[in-house]
This record gives C-alpha cells, structure tokens and sequence, in this order.
C-alpha cells in the first residue's frame, strides 16, 4: 500500500504543472484563438457596417443556412441545391476522366495516337473553360447539359495532361528491369507503367475537381434554377448577404468533403505515396 | 586479350565486344573496343574500371538489354539476344517497383512466368531469408535504407533461378559502413547459393574483396581490356592482410599509368 502510494505521489510530482505559458503554447489552443479572433473580428466588421448592410453577421448566415434547409428555396431545400451542383460535378467529371485520363496515357505510350491528338489539344489547351460559357448556352440552352459540357472542357485538360506527363515521367529503367525478368511489352505497360503513373493521375484529378467547382459555379451563377451558385444568385436578387456568405461557405464545405474523398481513394489505390507531414 | 582457364566449363563467352552509340543521327561514341572475356561456371569475375570506362555497357550487353556492334555473346553455348530473366541483372539505381511490396518485388519474375501464388509465394520467401530481409515481406521499398533496397534487388534477381548473376555498381550510392557490410552479405550469399557472377565496380577494395578475378578495363573510351588479375586469396578476406594490400597497390600503380 506504501509503495502504490509513493507511487502515485512520484507520478503527481513529475507531471509538467499547468502553467499558463504550456496552455498559451499548446498548437490546439492557438488554432482556437485564432479562430475565435476571426469570427469576432467579422462580426464586429458587420455591426460597424465597414461593407454598408453587405456583410452579416455569423450568426445570421448560420440562421440562414438552416432555414434553408427545411423551407424550400425554389422548390429545393439546401441539400436539394448541393445535390443539384455536385450531380453536375459527378457527371462531368466522370465523363471527362473516363475519356480523358486513357487518352493521355494513349497519347504518351503511341506515337501515331500522340502525333494526332496533340496539336488539337494544344490549340484548345489555353482557353479558359469559362470562355465557352456563352456558346455551351447557344448550343444545349440553359438546361443542365451546358452545365455539364463546362464542366467537361475544364476538367478534361488537367485529366489528360496529369495522365500524359504521369507515364512520360515514369523512370525508363523500370522497364528494364521488367523486361530482365521476363516481361514483354504488354507487361511493360501493366505492370510498370501504370501503377508508375498513378500518383500523378490522382494529382490531374485534384486539379480537376477544384477546376469543376469554379466551372459550375460560374454556370449557375448565369443561368440557373438549382444549385449552390444559384443560391448565392438569388442572395444577390434579394439582397440577403446572409444568404449568399452562406452559399460560399456550403460550397467550401462541400468541395473540402469531395477533395478530402479523393485522397482517401488515393490512398486506398496508392498506399505506397509517403506520407507528407502536413504540419 | 583473352582469358581463359581449362579446370570449370566455360559459362560466359564473350567474343570481340564493340559497341558504337549514335547519338542525335550523328556523333559517333564508340564505347566498347574488341572486348574478349570468358567466365567459368561459378565464377566471380570482377569488372573494375573509373567511371566513363564503357563497364556498365558491357553489362548491359552480356544482359542482354544492349545489342553490340560486332561481336555476340555466348552463355552455356547460346547467343544472347535480349534481356531475359535467365541473366539476373541488379540496378545501380535499385529500381525496384514502389508500389510493390517487398514480396510484391521479388516475386514478380516468377509472377511473369505464370508461377502460381503458392509456389511463387515460397520461392520469393527463400530468396527474401538469403538475402536476410526475413520479417519485411510487407514493407514498401520507401520504408526500406538503401541496403536493405539493394539486398532486395539482389533477391528479385535470384528469384529467377538465373544462370548468371550481373551486378552494376550495386553499391554505389551506400554510404562507407553499408557498402562494407554489403560486400560481405553479398560475399555470404554467393558462397551459399553458388552462381556465376559478373560485378562491375569502380572501387578497388571492393573488387580484391570479392572477386575470384578481377579484369580492368582502360580509363577512356573506347573501353578496351587493360590487365587481368587472378584473386588467389582464402575467403573471407581482410583487408588489412599484407597480400591484399599488394595486390591493392598493384592494381592501383597500373590503372593510375591509364588515366
């Protein structure tokens, strides 16, 4: 009974006091701090009305946001307007990847394939995505295809070119080494060049993604009935700021959430990527 | 110059190597100048050499990844005529696959040859405990050190069940203790899997340390022969003995006149 007692009395003797300095440089308590001076920060800013009534408050957009999840805006509630913008997302990502990534891995691995898609994709590689607003409207009207077909042509050029420069940088001596122990050309390609180039796909389609966000928003924020740019369009029309901050920061949470599901499949398909300390 | 000895039979033949490079349509590097070498069976032929001495293309050459110029190449009487997995080669670079495990790496020669999982599986396992990386099956090659990287190249290669084993400056880019440390392993492996071996190096200690024989090739290109040294020293070797030392300093005064 003695001993647990000394025991304990050491354990209490070595621990580190709670001094204010450990609280004040503890990395957690920082980030509060920080945080917590933002917010007030902005909602003094809106009280003062430093941007006339063109900032509210936190709170307000907080309000905002939950009411638009139960009271329809447009015939949708808020997670009505999410799925309406990342379905659009879904589906031109998709289509562009699926063409895109195989095209440029075409393209690095076959002369004649490279000789004819290059120069195309050179010319057309410059434009913004946006730039093809307007004719995508004049084109397919202003339903849902334009959307996607915007989404498309600014997702497709960093699919195709993470996809090309991921096999062109693949180390040449791998496959050497593939051949020395007995593959052949298909091999070369499977089972070196590929797995070689994956990190570099997955790169292509972060890019992708973020550029997909900025395509749909732009189109919703021309023309639109549904979505996340189309609610910040109705904030604008109704003069509420709540309602458009409020927009802003579902679509910076959203895109976080897509981001954040791509590098867990990366990880999932690449478990072999070091780990970059992110701090 | 040809070497050539009566007692084991003859493994590696290689007659009149020349190889000539062209570059950008024009410029003609001529790297390899009527190179003749035979190894015997279970040899272990050192190739020693400086740097830009054509060492590596001759390697390349018996490997099969580089065709000559003039000349062929004979291992147990055939030609040679592309990489195969029947001459093990083991990168300078350790170029293993990084999205392979260790076990992923090893086993894939026999993986190409449609070995199935079982039994490749086991044949990975042997090579995996010679080269002594027991309990790292799983690891990726960027959780390994450098030497652990090479032993697993050397165990990718023996996996193949080769006839000749060819090792490119294996060593080069390991610091002092590890490239000492992996002269011995590799001394160890050799003596307990018996195999033709062809090691190209640019260090003197290492070649006395391991070879049954040590060719040297001219400092400058064309690389042609220079002198051939026989290795009678008893295994293992030390290299503080006297002979070693002047076996040592011979072959430094020699190469030093080619320079």
């Amino acid at each position: 009974m003695v001993d647990i007692a000394n025991e304990i009395k050491q354990q209490v003797q070595e621990r580190r006091p709670l001094t204010p300095a450990l609280i004040l440089g503890n990395r957690w308590f920082l980030y509060a701090i920080s945080m917590l001076a933002f917010f007030l920060v902005w909602d003094r800013a809106a009280v003062a009305r430093v941007f006339s009534s063109g900032l509210p408050r936190p709170y307000e957009v907080v309000l905002q946001l939950w009411s638009m999840m139960f009271d329809p805006l447009a015939g949708k509630s808020l997670l009505g307007h999410v799925w309406a913008s990342t379905q659009r997302i879904l589906i031109g990502f998709t289509i562009a990847s699926l063409v895109a990534v195989p095209l440029g891995l075409m393209m690095a691995l076959n002369r004649y394939v490279n000789a004819i898609v290059k120069p195309l994709f050179d010319l057309l590689k410059p434009m913004p995505p946006l730039a093809w607003i307007s004719i995508a409207i004049l084109w397919f009207g202003i339903g849902e295809t334009s959307k996607v077909f915007i989404i498309i042509i600014g997702t497709f050029v960093p699919c195709l070119l993470d996809a090309y420069n991921g096999v062109r940088l693949v180390e040449p001596e791998l496959y050497d080494v593939i051949r020395m122990l007995g593959g052949k050309r298909r091999h070369e390609i499977i089972q070196v060049c590929f797995p070689a180039a994956f990190p570099a796909i997955f790169a292509g389609l972060q890019i992708a993604l973020s550029i997909a966000w900025s395509c749909v928003l732009a189109a919703e924020l021309v023309s639109a009935r549904s979505g996340l740019g189309f609610i910040i369009i109705r904030g604008m029309n109704l003069s509420r700021p709540a309602m458009i901050v409020g927009g802003m920061v579902v679509i910076a949470i959203v895109a976080w959430g897509m981001s954040q599901l791509v590098s867990g499949l990366e990880r999932l398909v690449c478990p072999w990527k070091r780990e970059i300390d992110g701090r | 110059m040809r070497e050539e000895r009566h007692s084991n039979p003859v493994k590696i033949v290689c007659e009149d190597i020349t190889k000539v490079f062209i570059q950008k349509g024009k410029q003609r590097v001529h790297v390899l100048d009527h190179i003749s070498l035979d190894v015997q069976e279970n040899e272990f032929v050192v190739i020693l050499g400086p740097g830009q001495s054509g060492k590596s293309t001759l390697l390349r050459i018996i490997a099969g990844l580089e065709t000559p110029t003039e000349g062929h190449v004979l291992i147990d009487g055939q030609e040679v005529e592309g990489p195969g997995p029947e001459r093990g080669l083991v990168f300078q670079g350790y170029m293993l696959f990084a999205w392979k495990t260790v076990m992923g790496n090893v086993e894939m020669g026999p993986k190409l040859r449609g070995v199935p999982k079982k039994e490749r599986r086991e044949i990975a396992a042997h090579y995996i405990h010679l080269v002594g990386l027991d309990g790292f099956e799983k690891h990726y090659p960027h959780q390994l050190s450098g030497g652990m990287k090479q032993r697993v190249g050397i165990a990718r290669a023996y996996a193949n069940n080769p006839k000749v084993m060819l090792l490119d400056e294996p060593f080069g880019q390991l610091d002092a203790q590890t490239r000492y440390f992996m002269e011995k392993e590799t001394a160890r492996i050799w003596e307990t899997e018996k195999r033709t071996i062809l090691f190209v190096t640019n260090n003197i200690d290492e070649a006395i340390y391991l070879a049954d024989r040590i060719v040297t090739l001219e400092g400058k290109l064309p690389g042609r022969m220079h002198v051939a040294y026989r290795v009678d020293l008893p295994r293992p070797r030390e290299h503080t003995d006297m002979a070693f030392l002047k076996l040592r300093h011979e072959i430094t005064e020699a190469s030093e006149l080619t320079l």
